[in-house]
């Protein structure tokens, strides 16, 4: 049998992953209420290859769903960095794209791609769970053309979003 | 029998209001408020269900309000208490409603109230790394602080 190139392995190796993609859903703010919805038989996002998972190492997806605060993207990291390569974040709502509602929060730390790489946002306030299925079919797509890289950001760009913790986390 | 409201009208230094039925207002000096709570605890409010502040900054005080709840009777009361904003003290009500210990770790987070015989009031309880006002304060500036600290995305704005 020729041996395969490189790219050859990687694009089975990426048809493959986004045909079973655990998640680990970081329920922050009032947007996790769609979740269950989306899980369970209404829409059923099991069908997708998809399933909720309960630890971050076994996870390949974080997702945020809502606002974030100091204390809770302190958390946030931790889990992130615990998730193995490769991982996928997604930002729910519009809070974690930019406050949403609490932009003039004292506590809302506004964007969520300053402290760790989102691949992909879900806009809306809260999104429904049609979006949601949207999001993952999106995401899939991205992982089946390579263009979901965020853990590869993450580590070329760790200066930038470390100091981007700090600052906020002191 | 004597109704709930005379029971409360017969504790030293109140002043009642019935707003409606089930619903009460007990004002009080600062002085009496541990001792009115006792005496509320004794006529059946067995329950406190809110303790929290309402910043009267045009009348430089601070509201501290305790809601109790009477199950015998239905009967919510609320004692309310003002004290000076800029020396904002008050004696701890945990010995009477142990549930007071929480709300009051968030005043004293929250508002800046110094608990007295409290030990956990003034710790870190919500906030992490504060350094600011009380955030709860009314002259605190929540879209200034908010502006300083964390980034907002303009729609011009790239991804990086
Ligand atoms: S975007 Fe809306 S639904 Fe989602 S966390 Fe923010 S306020 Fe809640």
């Amino acid at each position: 049998m020729e041996k395969m190139t490189q790219d050859q392995v990687r694009t089975i190796a990426n048809m493959l992953r986004k045909r079973s993609l655990w998640m680990i859903h970081y329920c922050t703010g009032c947007g996790a209420m769609e979740l269950p919805p989306t899980m369970t038989s209404r829409y059923d996002m099991s069908r997708l290859g998809l399933a909720p998972f309960v630890t971050s190492r076994q996870a390949d997806i974080l997702l945020i769903t809502g606002y974030l605060n100091v204390k809770t993207l302190r958390r946030v990291i931790t889990v992130y960095e615990q998730m193995l390569d490769p991982k996928y974040v997604i930002g729910f709502g519009s809070c974690a794209l930019n406050g949403g509602v609490y932009w003039d929060s004292y506590a809302v730390i506004k964007q969520l791609d300053r402290y760790i790489p989102a691949d992909l946002y879900i806009a809306g306030c809260m999104p429904r769970p049609e979006a949601i299925i949207t999001a993952f079919q999106d995401l899939m797509d991205l992982i089946d053309s390579g263009k979901a890289d965020g853990y590869k950001r993450y580590k070329r760009d760790l200066a930038y979003y470390k100091e981007n913790q700090r600052k906020v986390l002191g | 029998m004597m109704g709930i409201v005379d029971k409360i009208k017969e504790i030293d230094g109140t002043k009642v209001t019935v707003q409606r039925e089930n619903r009460i207002f007990v004002d009080v000096e600062k002085e009496r408020v541990i001792g009115t709570l006792y005496s509320m605890k004794l006529i059946g409010f067995s329950q406190l269900s809110v303790l929290s502040v309402i910043d009267r900054i045009a009348d430089n005080q601070f509201e501290i309000f305790y809601v109790l709840y009477n199950r015998d009777e239905k009967v919510n009361a609320t004692v309310r208490v003002w004290i000076d904003r800029d020396n904002p003290v008050i004696e701890t009500a945990e010995k009477i409603y142990p549930s007071a210990h929480a709300w009051e770790r968030e005043i004293a987070e929250m508002f800046g109230v110094k608990v007295e015989g409290n030990e956990e009031a003034g710790k870190p309880f919500i906030l992490e790394n504060w350094n600011d006002l009380p955030p709860m304060r009314k002259d605190f500036d929540s879209i200034k602080y908010s502006s300083e600290h964390f980034v907002f995305r303009h729609s011009e704005d790239k991804n990086e």
